[in-house]
């Protein structure tokens, strides 16, 4: 699939990175998570985030995709604050948030709803080849509660990349994916990227994340401040 | 296999549970339970006497035959709804799959399900021979018409039983059932049109109910006899999904919060339809599209609604203000049915974060098909009284149709409500404690009918001329266009305040 992504956004924005984060604290309760975290994402390019479980990928993920407020630092995304505006949910995509589904939809009529809402016609946006990638083509009159975690996912993943986007904030995206399916989503990564559009990732397989073009980083790494 | 014995477990888990229990726990709750029954007696004995045993009958045969069918139709489709056999959620988890005999697990659910369907049947035959028999002594007749209606929602609830256990033609039953409860709703219409109904003149006699009711007590306990042989043949995923309902009930009891059971019941209607995916009306906004196909896929709750509009014409007879707030009432009902989307976005803004739209956008598209609806049901509704005489000439269909905004506004004020704010300060009152939280949700919605005062009066006076029609339909418009600008932005996805 050859990727939709770069919006005349990241034309506007290229002198600035696509994610830079300084000096970021976050903490629950008394437990600190982050300590001074640095991260820069140039625009146009991916970075993968690893670790192990509980260090902190998803609290870092969900501040730069402005879910949640940092203790302290700053946050620029394409030079901007992340936040709620309709501009920011233009050019981001996230999967950082468990995904909801509206009643009575099938898993095609979302991807066709969300190509429509991003003013794209859904045949010339290649819904049904972008879903049959995604072994989804003998699931499409489906509604997205019935079908299985991985296939949710895949649904979740084929429908993040179809719509336009400058920058995809995905969390574990080869999670509940089987070979195949990883090796197809790198792929598609990969593409995204080298079509112009920025990827931070959070992910446990290292193999993966040096598919989808994305450098790797540890988040000890990123950590200016010893725990 | 060999069963284990459940009687033992049972005592045992009872014995365990009490221990952790403060001394009289139990005897506190039924004090509670029988005080608050008595209070609630003593302060509604008058409403209650009014309902079940009015001082003159007030109902014409059509009418009561039409009690009959709504009232034991609605019974058994709400035994269905719940079950009726269901099981305790710790229950289900650890006795369910344990040896043990799954007749004697099931019988103390039929037992309490069996005691409330017969006294729900009971007190539906004595509130219908309350409406409609004649006022004459006639102890021994009411007193076996009685114990008819008790047996009559006991052996509903043991069809409603097998239906739980057995095929397809549940299925079926479930629907002829919903069709005389529609009849009965019709019929219940027609009956106040007629200018000289059917009255029922004078009671059955003693020589023709005995042989009836004892035919259907007779009945009843063959049908016992073997729903209780049959309990063990009860499919596991059924008694599962009704125990998923009484905990559902029982969270919405104690959260005092509808919506658990709403979307329970909203999941598990779409879980069951067979969809084929279509294209969303290209002409259309995408959202209005979206809205327009999940209306139309719910087609049977279109047909309730066009039945529904014959509904205000029951109320016919009562003063005008009352009729007024119905139909304004109904409104926001129509409107609600096509809310589901907009209360998918309330929730979790997450699908509108992939849309990318503003709240102000969503909110705008998600208007449209619920104030359609909403104008189209009033106009309908309206248009039924002018025809049957309720009101007299004018235009009340223009006033359904302007009525449209408000409907609207009120209906996805409503969706955007979100759950019972329970950390609400209460209020004492002298009556007691009364938490502000449900009273605040349950006035959320509602509240901006207010915009339709102009309608209200004019159906409470019965009179109506073009300058109301016109002033309703700028009170409207401007009223659902404060309410967008007022509650949306344009710079934020979130549709929550």
């Amino acid at each position: 699939m050859s990727p939709r992504n770069p919006a005349a956004s990241v034309r506007e924005v290229v002198d600035h990175p696509a994610v830079e984060v300084d000096g970021l604290h976050v903490g629950y309760g008394s437990t600190p998570v982050l300590l001074g975290v640095d991260l820069t994402v140039p625009a146009g390019t991916g970075v993968c985030v690893v670790g192990e479980n509980g260090i902190g990928k998803s609290t870092l993920l969900r501040c730069v995709s402005g879910l949640q407020q940092p203790d302290q630092g700053t946050i620029h995304v394409f030079g901007g604050d992340p936040g709620a505006t309709p501009e920011f949910w233009r050019a981001v995509v996230t999967t950082v948030e468990p995904p909801t589904w509206y009643p009575g939809l099938t898993a095609r009529e979302h991807a066709e709803l969300v190509c429509r809402a991003h003013g794209q016609d859904p045949e010339e946006a290649g819904v049904d080849e972008a879903l049959e990638r995604f072994g989804l083509a003998g699931h499409l009159d489906a509604i997205p509660p019935s079908l299985s975690s991985g296939q949710k996912q895949r649904l979740v993943l084929a429908i993040a990349l179809l719509r336009p986007s400058s920058l995809l904030i995905l969390d574990e995206p080869e999670q509940r994916l089987d070979r195949e399916g990883r090796a197809d989503v790198a792929s598609l990564l990969a593409d995204y990227v080298a079509g112009g559009g920025s990827l931070l990732m959070a992910s446990h397989d290292d193999g993966f994340a040096a598919a989808s073009g994305a450098a790797i980083t540890t988040m000890e790494s990123l950590s200016s401040v010893a725990p | 296999m060999t069963a284990v014995p459940l009687a033992p477990v049972r005592r045992w888990i009872s014995r365990t549970q009490s221990s952790h229990r403060e001394r009289g726990a139990t005897l506190n709750s039924l004090y509670i339970g029988v005080l608050t029954v008595a209070i609630i007696g003593g302060m509604l004995h008058r409403q209650l006497a009014r309902i079940f045993w009015p001082a003159a009958p007030d109902a014409s045969a059509l009418a009561a035959g039409s009690l009959v069918a709504v009232c034991y139709g609605l019974l058994y489709l709400a035994l269905r709804r719940f079950g009726p056999l269901a099981l305790s959620r710790p229950a289900a988890s650890w006795l369910l799959p344990a040896p043990v005999s799954r007749r004697r697990l099931l019988l103390p659910s039929l037992r309490i399900a069996g005691l409330v369907a017969a006294v729900i049947g009971a007190l539906a035959g004595l509130a219908i021979v309350g409406h409609a028999a004649p006022r004459a002594e006639a102890g021994d007749e009411v007193a076996l018409l009685v114990a008819g209606g008790g047996l009559a929602g006991l052996a509903l609830l043991l069809v409603a039983t097998a239906a739980q256990a057995g095929g397809p033609w549940g299925t079926a039953l479930d629907r002829l059932a919903g069709l005389i409860f529609a009849a009965g709703l019709a019929g219940l219409v027609t009956s106040t049109t007629l200018d000289r109904p059917l009255t029922i003149e004078q009671w059955p006699a003693v020589t023709t109910l005995t042989p009836i009711v004892g035919a259907l007590a007779a009945l009843v306990v063959v049908a016992l006899a073997l729903v209780v042989r049959g309990l063990a043949a009860t499919p596991s995923d059924r008694i599962l999904e009704a125990s998923r309902t009484a905990g559902t009930l029982f969270d919405t009891a104690f959260g005092i919060e509808p919506s658990f059971l709403t979307d329970m019941i909203e999941r598990r209607y779409w879980a069951r339809r067979r969809l084929r995916s279509t294209r969303l009306f290209p002409r259309l906004p995408v959202l209005v599209a979206q809205d327009l196909l999940l209306a139309l896929r719910r087609r049977s709750r279109l047909m309730w609604l066009v039945l529904g509009a014959a509904l205000p014409v029951l109320l016919g007879g009562a003063p005008g203000w009352v009729l007024g707030a119905a139909v304004l009432l109904g409104c926001l009902i129509a409107g609600m049915t096509a809310g589901g989307n907009v209360k998918t976005d309330a929730g979790n803004p997450v699908l509108l974060r992939l849309l990318g739209l503003s709240s102000r956008q969503a909110v705008f598209q998600r208007l449209w098909v619920p104030g359609v609806l909403a104008g189209l049901w009033a106009a309908l509704a309206l248009t039924a009284l002018d025809v049957l005489g309720d009101l007299p000439a004018g235009p009340w269909w223009a006033l359904g149709l302007v009525l449209g905004p408000i409907g609207a506004a009120a209906a996805v004020h409503r969706a955007r409500v979100g759950f019972v704010r329970n950390e609400l300060l209460p209020l004492d009152t002298p009556m007691g404690t009364l938490s502000t939280g449900p009273l605040v949700n349950a006035v959320m919605g509602p509240d901006l009918l207010l915009l339709g005062i102009p309608a209200w009066i004019a159906i409470a006076q019965g009179t109506l001329s073009w300058t109301t029609v016109l002033l309703q339909a700028i009170i409207g418009v401007a009223g659902a266009r404060f309410y967008l600008s007022g509650t949306t932005g344009d710079d934020r996805t979130e549709l929550s305040h």
